[in-house]
């Protein structure tokens, strides 16, 4: 077993290298779908934490009623923590809700000042876990009653998820398509160069070589192909995300090193997997006859 | 062991999925030892004959046994082991043209799994046995013609075969250097190795004086031993 392995890598390497054109043409090929596919998956990356940034921003706000204790307040935030939906619940007192009112509209201080007592009331502001979320915390909040109102942004939330969700889809889908068109060629380019020693193939079937003694050395030629493409892929999209991250970073992403970590393992885990399953495909064409 | 047989065909009948009919109740027995011309005109089954001892193609009626192996009902991962029994040579050499000479010859063990300490002598013994060793670390590129075919003969050798099989391998060569390859093969058949050899050749085949059998339209039209290459009176 482990001489069938020796032979095989041996042989592999052997193929690699002899066979020069076609192995460059194959790494190439591999190393330009690797390169588009991964600024794909870099670009989705950042366009799916943009969204979830915008979603983190949909906050339920309750108003408190004036009368309402301080106890029956924190009960209410104690059963809104324990609800699976809220991730978050935010207390804002009416002394800063005040200020707050002041910071932002310093014209109109001299109306707030005005009145005889402090007109804004205390309220909670509830972070969710998903937008789709706000309408079952909206009305359990209506129904308390220490909640005045319930600030309505129903019709806002509701539009934005759909923003959301046909961006997601989308990014989704061309990723798929993208993806198999890099499978595709990259799956004809090997199967060109094993077509291109067809010879070899042959004279290793009449001389009584085993399937597996035939296939084996050709997929663990596609898995070089694969993980040269991939390292190459690799050295060449540091550098590329590093120029291009100064322009990036309008966007709320931290398209950082853990991006790129993930995307790295991806063109590992593709370039070797499309590699070893090109291979694999080419030759069997050649063995079932 | 008394003579063993290394093919039988009964009643072998090949038709092509295109409908043409190469082979028509063919019936061929080469006992160990014997050496075979193949001859007659092209279309005559020749290439049929060949493929379906390498198992290549399978009879639609018939059978064909190979050292007393029905191939028909081989397993297809025997058709490896039994393709061992065989070597093989063709008129086009098949050699890779990246290889040396000895490592052409030893590919053919290698893809077996032949332990490479077995491999070195057993290649040594096929480059002597056809006289290529002064040429072992050259490229096929830098052989003549009857190099190449020699080369390809070392390989088809070098693992021990029971039958021999030559496709016209004299069709690129110029007459001497056909004669030699002839005289290899005759050289090969008195190791005790069985020879058949499919041939246009006709003055090769008279010459010789060996068994011949002559296909016409997918019928034998004769089986006879010292023979010529036309009928003779």
């Amino acid at each position: 077993m482990m001489a069938f392995i020796a032979f095989s890598l041996r042989r592999a390497w052997e193929g690699f290298r002899g066979n020069g054109l076609m192995s460059a043409a194959a790494t190439a090929t591999m190393v330009l779908m690797l390169v588009l596919l991964s600024g794909l998956i870099i670009l989705l990356t950042g366009l799916d934490s943009t969204l979830k940034s915008v979603e983190d921003e949909v906050q339920v706000v309750a108003y408190l009623r004036d009368s309402s204790t301080q106890s029956e307040i924190s009960s209410l935030q104690t059963s809104l923590r324990n609800m699976p939906q809220v991730t978050l619940v935010g207390y804002v007192s009416k002394d800063q809700a005040y200020n707050d009112f002041v910071t932002r509209h310093p014209d109109q201080v001299d109306v707030i000042k005005s009145l005889p007592n402090n007109p804004m009331p205390a309220s909670l502001r509830i972070n969710l876990r998903d937008p789709n979320d706000y309408v079952d915390v909206a009305s359990y909040l209506k129904n308390n009653p220490d909640v005045e109102r319930v600030l309505n942004i129903k019709q806002t939330v509701d539009q934005m998820v759909t923003v959301i969700n046909v961006l997601r889809a989308g990014g989704v889908g061309i990723l798929l398509v993208v993806g198999l068109i890099v499978l595709f060629i990259i799956v004809n380019t090997i199967r060109l160069a094993v077509v291109s020693r067809a010879d070899e193939i042959e004279i290793m079937r009449l001389v009584g070589a085993s399937d597996a003694f035939i296939r084996w050395p050709f997929v663990f030629e596609g898995a070089i192909v694969g993980l040269l493409g991939a390292v190459i892929t690799i050295g060449l999209l540091f550098p590329i995300t590093a120029l291009l991250s100064p322009y990036l970073n309008v966007l709320p992403v931290e398209a950082g090193l853990t991006v790129g970590q993930n995307v790295a393992l991806i063109v590992l885990g593709s370039g070797v997997g499309i590699g070893v399953l090109g291979s694999y495909l080419s030759v069997r064409s050649y063995l079932h006859r | 062991m008394t003579s063993r047989v290394v093919v039988a065909m009964q009643g072998v009948t090949k038709s092509y999925p295109n409908g043409r009919v190469a082979l028509r109740g063919v019936d061929l027995v080469i006992p160990e030892g014997d050496f075979v011309f193949l001859v007659g005109p092209s279309g005559a089954g020749k290439s049929t004959v060949i493929k379906l001892l390498i198992r290549d193609e399978l009879p639609t009626k018939g059978a064909v046994l190979l050292d007393g192996r029905d191939l028909g009902k081989l397993k297809r991962r025997d058709v490896p082991k039994i393709r061992r029994k065989i070597g093989i040579v063709f008129q086009d050499f098949k050699l890779l043209p990246t290889k040396s000479v000895r490592d052409n010859v030893a590919f053919a063990l290698e893809v077996i799994g032949t332990p490479r300490r077995e491999i070195t002598p057993a290649v040594d013994r096929a480059l002597r046995v056809v006289g290529l060793t002064g040429q072992a670390d050259q490229l096929p590129s830098q052989l003549s013609g009857g190099e190449q075919q020699r080369t390809a003969i070392a390989r088809a050798l070098v693992h021990n075969p029971r039958l021999f099989i030559a496709d016209e391998p004299t069709g690129n060569l110029d007459p001497l250097i056909s004669w030699e390859i002839i005289q290899l093969l005759l050289r090969i058949n008195e190791m005790g190795v069985t020879v058949l050899m499919a041939t246009h050749n006709a003055e090769v085949v008279t010459a010789v004086r060996k068994r011949v059998v002559a296909l016409e339209d997918g019928r034998i039209v004769r089986d006879q031993v010292a023979a010529a290459y036309e009928r003779e009176a």
